[in-house]
């Protein structure tokens, strides 16, 4: 039932609009500017073709067959009227980008308790009401314009946030920041709920990451069923909104007392082995350390940097995380004795080095040699947008080594020029984690040696 | 009474609160330790009940009306002798019928007096969304103040209750500290196991109390305990 909403062969969207700017145009140029390649049917009484496609009166005149409905209508009521075409239709799924139904409370909820009957009675799969459906490539329903195509990427998005089908979507898709495949936007999830999805993308193999923002758990005993078989396979990052302290009930026992729904929550994150992120950001950020790093296989960090005192307040950023700094072998210090003043510590203070063989031959040489080290499982390496570094990342090294070592790495970048500091941004951005601060890298990286070193675990039997 | 039969009369009789006696019949069920506890229902019956569990016992009272058993002078601890068992049995009843007139009383629960150990916490609470959780902790002033829990959502393995215990900060107070026995920790675990087994097969259960649970350098037991039924 999950692929009428993400492979659909015919699409109707009720409320289309020939109104550049109105809700009813963008989602019809934006299905336009997707690879979608079956019929597309706008449905509107006043038109008769927008963007090259003709337009029916309504959903019974469209001649075939129609998988997925888009509805973008002012009223509630028209939306449930709407609705009954669908089932009459034999329409089996259908995306409710309209707001004005539960979230405004009031006559509202009557609205949304219609659309549920109907679509019980019927069998339609519905997403929505108050969502922005769904940004693919194959497909995008978004009421925010997609100016680039999406990547066919190994990333999801999904939740409870109209931001992260419109703006969150269309700032990685132009910035191509990360490779999303789908961002879905599930609002009131009258239905179509975190569930369904994380099972859906728990299962499709093209998809190595989940990132997920919730609001409301529809069904915790069963959430946490799902996604700790989801996140024994794949990473699934959770941001969860409107957690509170409050006790969970007025509770005539102690433990009741005690329990709020933020510790339940908490709970079912390390339960289920999910990735706890604390914004959007990190929703984002986390996703992009798993998507494009290795697993660790376990917490030894190499901290690298021609900055001694960085390399201070990165050691003390790590013991609070959870992250180790331990010396490197024997015979790496032996190897590297050359490029070292002193004997080779971690922090791995790569000053020496560069001065005596530059910058590039350096990041070449002296820092995949300290990489390699048994005793280390990853690296935060520390980079400066200046023009000394420009050679090295233009020739993409940190990317070759990250490749041949084959263990993960964190770059932050805190000082630098604009100029060369965005085309690390956005350059190897695309590529590698790159963080704006070192606190957010070593966070990241916390949480990929935490997963890393728990997906360890579950091999052991 | 089995659980069943106990839950069932309970259903009949329309109240949602279990009584301790019921209740540590319905963990010891579960396979979980409770310190043995009887019902007397006369003076002469907590003389004969004491005299059969062995000096000292605690006496408590036992009303389904009296929640807050020792606000209410309702509990009489490391009673010695015959003398001593009589004395806390009339201390006990006039205490609690001037505590609440209303209460239905049916007698006073005996039991032997546990030997103190590590004072630790264990609860679960039917969470509207999530179903039922279960609740790991230090007992006594720990839990009261600090709040130092760990919570799963049921059904929980063996792996899940080792996080449990594990996840507190005073987690060093299992180990033994200054001197203390440490707490037999796979016990308490395997208590935890119990607990999620129970309430994931018994619906109806609403919140449970196991506070305080007495746990030793080997095995633990269930000091006090309360069920309180889905109304």
């Amino acid at each position: 039932m999950m692929d009428l909403f993400f492979k659909p062969k015919s699409v109707a969207v009720i409320g289309a609009s020939g109104t550049p700017g109105k809700l009813g145009y963008v989602i019809v140029n934006n299905i336009a500017n997707s690879d979608f390649s079956g019929s597309v049917y706008p449905v509107n009484p006043k038109s008769d073709e927008i963007l090259g496609y003709k337009v029916y009166k309504s959903l019974t005149e469209i001649p075939g067959d129609v998988d997925l409905v888009i509805t973008a209508l002012p009223t509630p009521k028209m939306t449930v009227a709407t609705l009954e075409e669908c089932a009459r239709k034999g329409v089996k799924a259908v995306i409710i980008e309209s707001a004005g139904f539960a979230e405004m409370g009031g006559d509202g909820v009557g609205y949304q308790k219609q659309i549920v009957d109907i679509a019980k009675k019927n069998n339609i799969r519905v997403m929505g009401p108050n969502c922005s459906g769904i940004v693919s490539r194959n497909i995008v329903t978004s009421i925010y314009p997609m100016n680039k195509k999406v990547p066919k990427g190994n990333v999801v998005l999904i939740g409870q946030s109209g931001l992260l089908a419109a703006g969150m979507a269309a700032d990685i898709v132009e910035n191509e920041s990360l490779n999303i495949s789908k961002v879905v936007s599930f609002g009131n999830k009258c239905d179509v709920s975190e569930n369904d999805l994380l099972e859906y993308f728990g299962h499709d193999d093209s998809v190595d990451v989940i990132s997920m923002y919730l609001e409301t758990i529809s069904d915790g005993r069963n959430l946490t069923r799902i996604a700790k078989k989801v996140a024994a396979k794949k990473p699934v990052i959770f941001l969860s909104g409107g957690r509170t302290e409050a006790g969970a009930k007025a509770a005539m026992s102690h433990t009741g007392s005690i329990a709020s729904n933020a510790k339940i929550v908490e709970a079912a994150v390390k339960q289920t082995g999910m990735i706890m992120a604390d914004d959007f950001t990190e929703l984002k950020d986390f996703a992009k350390v798993f998507s494009t790093q290795p697993l660790p296989k376990g917490n030894r960090i190499a901290v690298i940097t021609l900055a001694g005192s960085v390399g201070v307040n990165v050691s003390d950023l790590c013991a609070s995380h959870g992250l180790e700094l331990p010396k490197l072998t024997l015979e790496t210090t032996e190897k590297l004795k050359d490029m070292f003043d002193t004997p080779v510590s971690n922090p791995v203070d790569l000053y020496f080095s560069v001065t005596k063989i530059g910058f590039t031959k350096t990041l070449e040489t002296t820092f995949p040699e300290a990489f390699r080290d048994a005793n280390i499982d990853a690296a935060v390496l520390i980079l400066a947008g200046f023009e000394y570094t420009q050679e090295a990342v233009q020739k993409k090294i940190i990317q070759k080594i990250v490749k041949e070592v084959g263990k993960p790495v964190v770059i932050c970048m805190i000082v630098g020029y604009n100029k060369y500091k965005n085309v690390i941004m956005d350059e190897m951005g695309k590529e590698l984690p790159v963080f704006p601060s070192l606190i957010s890298g070593v966070k990241a990286l916390s949480k990929l040696c935490e997963y890393g070193i728990r997906r360890q675990k579950l091999l052991v039997p | 009474m089995t659980t069943a039969q106990i839950l069932s009369r309970a259903r009949q009789e329309k109240r949602t609160v279990l009584t301790e006696i019921e209740a540590k019949q319905i963990l010891g069920e579960a396979g979980i330790n409770c310190t043995s506890t009887v019902l007397a229902t006369t003076k002469a019956e907590a003389v004969v009940l004491s005299e059969e569990i062995g000096y000292p016992v605690v006496l408590k009272i036992s009303s389904v009306d009296i929640t807050h058993k020792s606000d209410s002078g309702g509990v009489k601890v490391n009673l010695a002798n015959k003398e001593a068992v009589e004395q806390a049995y009339d201390a006990i009843m006039t205490s609690c019928r001037a505590y609440a007139p209303e209460a239905e009383i049916e007698g006073v629960a005996v039991q032997g007096m546990a030997k103190v150990g590590t004072e630790i916490i264990m609860g679960m609470i039917k969470d509207a969304s999530f179903g039922p959780v279960v609740m790991f902790g230090l007992g006594g002033v720990l839990v009261e103040v600090l709040k130092d829990v760990s919570f799963r959502i049921v059904p929980i393995d063996k792996a899940d209750a080792e996080d449990m215990t594990s996840e507190i900060q005073g987690k060093k107070l299992l180990a033994g500290y200054r001197g203390q026995d440490p707490a037999d920790v796979p016990c308490l675990q395997d208590m935890l196991v119990k607990l999620s087994d129970f309430v994931n097969e018994t619906p109806g259960i609403e919140e449970i109390d196991m506070n305080p649970v007495f746990a030793y350098k080997d095995g633990a037991v269930v000091v006090d305990a309360r069920i309180i039924l889905s109304a």
